[in-house]
């Protein structure tokens, strides 16, 4: 088949089931509109957990960053195989 | 308004990189010395942006662990200061600054895992896109298929690693198993990112697929796109690409090349 077979297949072949997938995609839309216009990621959407948005909490006076001297990674890339023994 | 800016960019500086304050500035600090009520604003300042950074990349924090990623960031925050008004804009630079850090080196896939929750962040507040009108499909002659050129959802992105980015991802979301077994030698990934009912989806596409969509992202016809695949790629499924990007509302959109 040549590539414009291909392509005229393809697309009819689309088209047919296009019908399906066009309806299905018409609820999605709405679901966009019922969007609070990107002030949280969903299932963040109330402002105490959307901090980076607009923090009004205040932080402590002290230093938050006594961790320098922490310079190992210390999370679930322990668990990835190989993932630590690559390079170190 | 000359005086007022002097002010405001030594204020800054005060905050960003630490210094004191000079003496023309005399901040209204009636409870505290002005160090502390400056401590606190430094505090605020760089804690805000830890937070935005750590909502940015959540998978990040999660494989190399809280203390660590504060790490990260506090040295991150100080090369790269907030440029936007919109704090979901801050953090764009990080798989950068992740491959240059040294203590993250061990970490090899990193700086990728950077790139895809970058991607995911954008994903997430980029614009809505039409969905595919098939009726206007339905009017273009099939001679005229080879000249379509298909348009993009704004939200999805393509990722290519040499790493398993997509199982890694997969794997540090809310309610996946945390118990998971990934192999980082299962050899190089496509990432497709895009967003569904406002979550947002990873998942991986095969390596004919992935050219395939890399090609007609640049605007390149249908036709060309679909020929250049099949010379490398001979098992490329056009249909099976149409119906998966279609149904994820990744295609949304066409026109003819003109010269069709």
């Amino acid at each position: 088949m040549d590539n414009r077979r291909i392509i005229t297949a393809a697309v009819g072949s689309l088209l047919m089931l296009g019908l399906v997938s066009g309806n299905a995609m018409a609820d999605d839309k709405k679901m966009d509109m019922e969007k609070c216009f990107g002030v949280a990621k969903a299932g963040k959407n109330d402002c105490s957990s959307n901090k980076s948005a607009h923090s009004c909490a205040g932080q402590a006076t002290k230093d938050r960053d006594p961790m320098d001297f922490v310079a190992v990674p210390k999370g679930t890339c322990e668990k990835i195989s190989d993932g630590q023994l690559k390079k170190m | 308004m000359p005086v007022l800016h002097d002010d405001l960019s030594d204020f800054a500086d005060s905050i960003v990189l630490g210094l004191g304050l000079s003496s023309k500035v005399q901040p209204f600090c009636p409870k505290y010395p002005v160090e502390t009520a400056l401590d606190v604003y430094r505090n605020n300042y760089f804690g805000n942006l830890h937070d935005a950074l750590a909502y940015a990349y959540p998978v990040i924090e999660q494989l190399v662990g809280k203390d660590f990623f504060r790490c990260l960031t506090k040295q991150y925050i100080a090369r790269h200061p907030s440029a936007s008004g919109n704090l979901h804009h801050y953090g764009a630079e990080m798989a950068d600054f992740i491959a240059g850090f040294e203590p993250a080196q061990g970490v090899v896939y990193l700086p990728d895992i950077a790139v895809l929750e970058w991607a995911c962040h954008r994903a997430y507040f980029a614009d809505d896109g039409p969905t595919l009108d098939v009726g206007r499909l339905l009017k273009i002659h099939p001679e005229n298929y080879v000249g379509l050129v298909l348009h993009v959802h704004p939200s999805s992105h393509l990722v290519r690693s040499s790493y398993p980015i997509t199982a890694i991802w997969n794997g540090h979301q809310p309610g996946a198993n945390c118990d998971f077994h990934i192999n980082l030698d299962s050899g190089p990934t496509n990432a497709l990112v895009s967003r569904t009912n406002n979550a947002i989806i990873v998942s991986e596409l095969g390596e004919a697929d992935a050219t395939w969509l890399q090609i007609i992202r640049s605007g390149v016809s249908l036709g060309e796109a679909t020929a250049t695949v099949l010379e490398c790629h001979p098992e490329f499924d056009l249909l099976a690409a149409l119906v998966n990007l279609v149904a994820r509302g990744i295609l949304i959109d066409f026109t003819l090349e003109n010269t069709q």
